[in-house]
């Protein structure tokens, strides 16, 4: 009995808590269907009428699609990259001993930390002697960087902590090193994969400094960026200022909802063993 | 080795995105950054003129949010890039630009149009260390009050014009459930143009001069208590104002829920567009008492500059010293709502030409004009200070210290032995 | 050449090859140009180029010198009750809510799904949102209080209440990150050893406690670090909602704020000064790199000991 009472009222904080998560961006969602006028005098009403109107200037004063597609490129690229070259890094940290691995670690470790921002000038030079200033893979050579980090940050403390009787088996085997971490490594890996690629996907994906910097065509320019110019423009308009936030948080949050089962599973499934 | 395989493999790479062409203009386009994106499509328009005069130039128009431009524009310049002619601020912002030999100095001789313009203007763009003009200035901006007059009659009280009469003015209109002012503190730079309209007619002249000539710091007595009348004004300012912030003032005045707003002559053209039916008119900031002088303060507020490193120079060039003519001008402050710093390019809109006549006896916006050259600027701890002030956790006089402390770093006469 | 040898020297090239791609690319793109924008730190700035060599003058002026070392000991102070409040209420309330999850009782996995869903939203359109709910006049939040009598706030104006509102706004928006990394290393313990200390008598409070906050210290120390160097690089939460100055009266200024703005200045106050921008940067990187490693170094002791 006090069990299920302790229940129910586990209960209760978990929904009073979904409610303080949910509530704001359910606002979000609605003040973008109403005028000025009726979300000043009327903040939590719902919309007197389904007016999409506000949309519909963000959706014609913008390059929406293109902003879109390009922000999918440069998002998807970058983190498929990021997991790749970090995973590769953290096993190598993680899974042998060799001299200056902690050295090495520390180096990564300090990439979490550098103010990047402050290096644009160099970065931009940098690019540009490449000549990979204005292209979308300047772009996500940059993200990629930045994103490393974490990424050998999060793999090399999630492999470290897994145990080694299998790896050690495999090899007595006689399995290759580039099987055993293809075939044993990953799979188990995969919580700290997802974790890494929600880490960097969401930054990248909401990042406007960089583009603004560094992207100067049109049809190149990321979604935030393309956003960003255009809400300067409208700083009065609450309800248009809302349809641009739900237009920017729209795209990641269904990609979010509709792979959030695997999403949810790999992070935390990986312990069920 | 690999230094080789990289490049190899980033070539590749990058001749499957897309090679990058567009920080480089093509042939006969001349590319123009701004950070006036609300401004797009009058500038589009006018420089479709310029190519009719100009046949084989085109514009190539691009804007960036304010806040990011000078990092996108510092950034470019120092990688050899940017714009073939560039929107620049005026002066210390100008001169960090010029000093690093980033703009090309307009030599008079060559550019003849600059005499359209007033020396005033002319300084506002000028390198002081060479004396070389390095931007063609566009508009004169004024700090004054914009009021609503169907606000004004329908509380029936009468636009005050001393400061008596202006707090009278504010207490009959709250009286009547009217905002009197639409700004708050939220903002810095507001508090500084707020700042300045009411402190300005309390200070006169020859403070400005006291204070250039060394005779003055702004621990001084007249600009303690200048600031002190700040304080007066809290009460018509609107409920949380520490809370509201420039576009909400914006927005509580062309609603018409506020009844003054207290700013620079270019806001005119965003509230007519905003509001076409608000009853509008500038007035200057209150006299001290009946019967004394009051005064605006004004700047001159940003220039057009050829990048050193253009590749279109001669063409960049021609468009420069366009810019300096009336055929831009004229057209120009009539769009955008501002009056042109060249002499001979009046305004016609009555409300303008009214600013125009309060310009005459316009004292400077000083923390820019004269105290934004070295860091920490005037601006900076000004804005930090009224901010506070405002708020109640600082007094007038711990304001004053503060910002002449600050300044005396480099301007040599507030330096205390 | 022994066997042994030919497989160590295979191992090390198979090494080489697996960081080979990863510090490429870091050294490239993140240490290259940093490096490059450090030297900065030692020069004085004319405008916005060099003018000349000046040692560590740059350092004593915002160490040292007024107003500058008073604007960046207040940022730093900002920062630490930053840390602190996010790793006592956000982290904190991770912690307890993963637990509440660990249950596994019904619609656990909604609740889960809710709980990282503001996670995947950019600090710009956070920020933007709760700018707007917070709103002195207009917003929901003052709304709200006003129904149950409370008078309105300009939250984001008072200097007491605008550093707190915009942690409360950071704590929402990430609340969800460490909650599913402490589920994570709680779902590793293994049912049966939650069951053996239950039926020794232990109740929740005690198993959250002493059996389980011990061996989540994996995932303790990848929250507490992320945290920590978080903390201290935060920037786009207070921009967006405080703007680069740390308005009101520079209450909400903290050190990225302060650098960004001594490297690049603001349109409407002050100039660019990369010397002294860069000078900053290098301190902070310094003050998180040596932080972080005495922290991690303590923190792996730890995770060893349990």
């Amino acid at each position: 009995m006090p069990e299920r009472l302790k229940n129910s009222a586990i209960q209760l904080l978990l929904a009073i808590n979904a409610i303080i998560m949910l509530f704001p961006l359910g606002l979000m969602l609605l003040s973008s269907f109403k005028s000025n006028a009726e979300i000043f005098d009327s903040p939590f009403a719902l919309p007197p009428t389904l007016d999409f109107s506000n949309l519909l200037r963000v959706w014609h004063d913008t390059e929406f699609l293109q902003y879109l597609g390009n922000s999918l490129i440069v998002t998807g690229a970058s983190v498929l990259a990021i997991l790749v070259t970090s995973t590769l890094a953290a096993y190598a940290l993680a899974r042998y001993r060799f001299p200056f691995n902690n050295a090495i670690f520390l180096f990564f470790l300090a990439g979490l930390m550098v103010p990047l921002k402050l290096a644009v000038i160099p970065l931009f030079i940098e690019l540009d002697t490449l000549h990979l200033l204005d292209t979308r893979l300047g772009l996500i050579l940059v993200y990629v960087a930045m994103g490393l980090p974490s990424g050998v940050f999060i793999l090399t403390g999630f492999l470290r902590s897994l145990p080694g009787e299998m790896e050690e088996s495999a090899r007595i085997e006689g399995a290759s090193e580039a099987r055993i971490l293809w075939q044993i490594m990953l799979p188990l890996a995969r919580p700290a994969l997802v974790i890494a690629a929600i880490q960097n996907a969401v930054p990248i994906w909401n990042d406007f400094f960089f583009p603004l910097i560094f992207i100067a065509t049109d049809s190149r320019k990321t979604l935030p960026q393309g956003l960003t110019v255009f809400m300067g423009e409208y700083n009065t308009d609450w309800g248009v200022l809302f349809a641009g936030l739900t237009l920017a948080a729209l795209p990641i949050t269904i990609v979010y909802i509709a792979l959030s089962r695997h999403f949810i599973a790999g992070m935390t499934a990986g312990a069920v063993k | 080795m690999f230094a080789k395989t990289t490049r190899r493999l980033l070539l590749a790479a990058t001749a499957t995105f897309g090679m990058a062409m567009s920080f480089a203009a093509q042939a006969g386009e001349v590319t123009f950054w701004t950070w006036r994106q609300e401004d797009k499509a009058v500038y589009t328009d006018l420089f479709a003129a310029f190519t009719k005069s100009h046949p084989g130039i085109t514009v190539k128009f691009e804007a960036f949010p304010n806040e990011n431009y000078n990092t996108i524009v510092s950034t470019a310049l120092a990688g050899g890039k940017g714009a073939d002619v560039l929107h620049v601020r005026a002066y210390g912002g100008l001169e960090a630009m010029a000093k690093a030999g980033y703009l090309v100095p307009l030599d008079p001789a060559k550019v003849p149009e600059l005499k359209n313009l007033p020396a005033d203007a002319l300084a506002s763009e000028t390198l002081r260390a060479d004396g070389k003009i390095y931007a063609v200035s566009l508009a004169g901006q004024t700090v004054g009050i914009l009021i609503n007059k169907d606000l004004f009659a329908s509380a029936g009280v009468a636009v005050p014009t001393n400061w008596a009469d202006f707090l009278a003015a504010g207490k009959a209109l709250k009286a009547k459930g009217i905002t009197p002012i639409a700004n708050g503190t939220a903002t810095p730079w507001m508090d500084a143009v707020f700042h300045s309209a009411f402190t300005n007619p309390f200070l006169g002249p020859q403070f400005v001069t006291d204070v250039l000539a060394g005779k003055a710091n702004f621990e001084d007595k007249r600009y303690v208590d200048a600031l002190g009348h700040l304080l007066e004004l809290r009460d018509m300012l609107p409920a949380g104002f520490t809370g509201v912030d420039y576009p909400t003032a914006q927005q509580l005045f062309s609603t018409g829920r506020a009844a003054m707003f207290v700013g620079g002559s270019f806001e005119i053209g965003p509230f007519r567009r905003a509001n076409p039916k608000l009853n509008l008119d500038f007035i200057a900031p209150p006299a001290p008492a009946a019967g004394q002088p009051t005064h605006v303060s004004r700047w001159f507020d940003s220039g057009f500059a050829v990048n050193a490193k253009s590749t279109h120079s001669e063409d960049a060039m021609a468009l420069v010293r366009w810019l300096a003519t009336p055929e831009f001008a004229i057209p120009a402050a009539e769009k955008l709502g501002n009056i042109s710093s060249l002499s001979n390019a009046a305004n016609p809109d009555p409300l303008l030409g009214k600013v125009a006549e309060l310009n005459k006896t316009a004292m400077p916006y000083i923390m820019l004009v004269h105290f934004r050259y070295e860091s920490p600027t005037g601006s900076d701890l000004l804005q930090d200070g009224v901010q506070k002030m405002m708020a109640g956790t600082m007094t007038p006089a711990e304001v004053g210290k503060m910002v002449t402390d600050g300044i005396a770093k480099y301007y040599v006469p507030f330096q205390k032995k | 050449m022994t066997t042994r040898t030919v497989r160590r020297w295979r191992q090390g090239g198979w090494i080489v090859l697996l960081l080979a791609p990863a510090l490429i690319i870091l050294v490239g793109f993140v240490t290259l140009p940093l490096l490059a924008a450090l030297r900065y730190a030692f020069y004085a700035f004319d405008g916005l180029a060099p003018a000349g060599f000046v040692g560590l003058a740059n350092f004593q002026t915002i160490l040292f010198e007024a107003p500058y070392a008073a604007w960046t000991m207040r940022a730093l102070g900002h920062n630490a009750i930053v840390f602190v409040c996010l790793m006592l209420f956000q982290n904190g309330l991770a912690y307890l809510l993963a637990f509440a999850l660990l249950k596994t009782l019904p619609g656990h996995r909604l609740h889960q799904v809710i709980v990282f869903l503001p996670v995947v939203l950019s600090a710009v359109i956070v920020g933007f949102l709760w700018k707007l709910m917070l709103h002195p006049l207009f917003g929901v939040i003052n709304a709200a209080l006003g129904l149950i009598g409370i008078a309105p706030h300009p939250w984001l104006g008072d200097e007491n209440t605008a550093l707190g509102a915009i942690i409360l706004t950071n704590a929402w928006h990430w609340l969800g990150f460490p909650a599913l990394i402490f589920l994570a290393g709680m779902q590793r313990i293994g049912a049966e050893t939650l069951e053996a200390a239950r039926l020794d008598g232990a109740g929740d409070w005690v198993l959250l406690r002493r059996i389980i906050w011990p061996l989540v210290a994996p995932a303790t120390t990848i929250v507490f670090t992320l945290t920590f160097i978080g903390s201290f690089n935060w920037f786009e939460l207070p921009y967006v909602m405080a703007g680069l100055t740390g308005s009101p009266g520079g209450t909400t200024d903290v050190l990225g704020l302060y650098a960004y703005r001594l490297a690049f200045g603001s349109a409407t106050a002050g100039l660019q000064d990369f010397g002294r921008g860069s000078a900053m940067a290098v301190l902070m990187f310094v003050f998180l790199a040596v932080v972080s490693a005495v922290a991690l170094k303590f923190l792996r002791r730890r995770e060893m000991e349990i």
